[in-house]
């Protein structure tokens, strides 16, 4: 009874932040320099979804490591529950780093190594999916995927920190720089929201990513009862 | 009974791969005629003369890797689904450890990879007349690249053929891995072409060496689990 009040006191509290953020975005934090209008302001939602979109794989990572150890399916259903937000989320930063690109510079598209990074990172996860829909039996579907998840989660610092610096960008510098110091130059009001939003949508998704857990755990026990 | 060292093994395992690649030639005609219908399309279609000449660098060193990646995919997968189909996956378990597995696999699919770069890099310079000035440059970027696609490959079809051995699934699930690493021999190819000097393929070798060293590392871990499960 406790943990549900808790649960919903969390939720409102949620909510009401993710609602400052929104507010603070659009109408507290000033616009960027050197931007066209106020395009700017899409970084309080593009950044945090790129960073919750890390976090969901690393996540992914865990569960799978801890599934290979533990072989219990809830760790299964971790790495899945991460993945699958991990893709929704790559997703929404792909589509809002599209909407950026197209006021920038006149085209949702331009091939750069940022855009190409983020869309293959869509087709590893895609391709996860993929792979636990051709594997009928539970277990060998569980041990397969947390394999395929840990070997795509090796490609990551390639795709995220590699590839994107071989090639000239047009995608404006990373929070962490090319030299792999933080580069922090922002207005505070800007840099307050930022972090505010990531605060936010890191909530956001522990919320999205217990509750499909927490469904899972649910659908395992009721199996459990079946076959006793 | 004579211990048997985990080199024995491998070379083992490399050994009936050969014998029954030798006695079937399956991945050896998917590969090579891939690989070569794919050439002579784009030699027909595109060839030397159709491409503005500030394109070539770009166009060239891309098509060729295209060409390569695609044939070596038609048949890197067999190794492990060939066990599954055949259904001797089972003996192969009980007569070698699972690392001796991976390593006569992987040797399998690194000499069936310089194979096809063997046959298809001479004709493709050939037929496209694409002039590489760092030939050395350009041989350390193909004996790198096949080393890396290998391990990746190999740890692929192992997955797939536990799987449901579908070769769609291994396309599926080797390109989006792959595909830092084509980037990088693209980049290291055009390097070559461009430049004499060994060092001009060094930034992109780099990356190259890593990603394929951290694959095979992380693929000896992850071979018995996929293996045995």
């Amino acid at each position: 009874m406790t943990d549900n009040r808790v649960r919903t006191a969390l939720h409102w509290l949620l909510g009401g932040w993710m609602l400052l953020v929104i507010v603070a975005a659009f109408f507290w934090a000033p616009s960027a320099v050197g931007f066209k209008g106020e395009s700017s302001r899409i970084v309080f939602f593009h950044v945090p979804q790129a960073w919750v979109a890390v976090l969901a794989f690393c996540v992914n990572l865990v569960a799978s490591l801890r599934y290979l150890r533990t072989r219990d399916p809830l760790d299964d259903a971790r790495a899945a529950a991460a993945a699958r937000l991990g893709l929704v989320f790559s997703l929404l930063a792909t589509v809002t780093g599209s909407i950026f690109a197209n006021v920038m510079w006149n085209s949702f598209w331009n091939w750069d190594p940022r855009e190409v990074s983020i869309a293959i990172l869509l087709l590893v996860y895609a391709a996860y999916f993929a792979l636990r829909e051709a594997v009928p039996d539970e277990e060998r579907r569980a041990s397969l995927s947390a394999a395929y998840a840990i070997l795509a989660f090796v490609t990551m610092p390639f795709l995220v920190f590699v590839v994107p610096r071989i090639y000239w960008s047009l995608h404006p510098d990373t929070i962490i720089g090319a030299t792999g110091k933080l580069k922090l130059q922002m207005e505070s009001r800007m840099l307050q929201t930022l972090f505010g939003s990531l605060v936010g949508f890191t909530g956001l998704f522990v919320w999205l990513y217990t509750l499909d857990v927490r469904l899972a755990r649910v659908r395992l026990a009721r199996r459990e009862r079946e076959e006793a | 009974m004579r211990a048997s060292t985990l080199l024995s093994e491998s070379l083992a395992v490399l050994g009936k791969e050969l014998t029954a690649e030798l006695r079937s030639r399956v991945a050896l005609n998917a590969i090579g005629l891939f690989g070569l219908t794919t050439l002579i399309a784009v030699a027909y279609q595109i060839g030397p003369y159709q491409i503005q000449e500030q394109d070539r660098p770009y166009l060239l060193s891309a098509l060729l890797w295209i060409i390569l990646f695609f044939a070596a995919t038609s048949g890197l997968s067999r190794v492990f689904v060939k066990e599954e189909d055949a259904h001797t996956a089972k003996t192969l378990r009980l007569a070698a450890r699972p690392l001796a597995v991976f390593a006569g696999k992987y040797l399998f699919n690194l000499i069936l990879l310089s194979a096809l770069f063997s046959l298809i890099v001479p004709l493709y310079c050939a037929l496209m007349s694409y002039r590489v000035r760092g030939v050395a440059g350009l041989a350390v970027v193909l004996a790198a690249g096949a080393v890396a696609l290998a391990s990746t490959s190999t740890i692929v079809a192992a997955i797939i053929a536990r799987a449901s051995g579908s070769t769609t699934l291994f396309a599926i699930l080797s390109v989006p891995l792959v595909l830092p690493l084509l980037v990088m021999l693209i980049q290291g190819t055009r390097a070559a072409a461009a430049s004499a000097e060994l060092a001009a393929v060094l930034p992109a070798l780099q990356g190259i060496v890593s990603l394929g060293g951290a694959v095979l590392t992380v693929s000896v871990y992850l071979f018995p689990v996929v293996w045995h499960d």
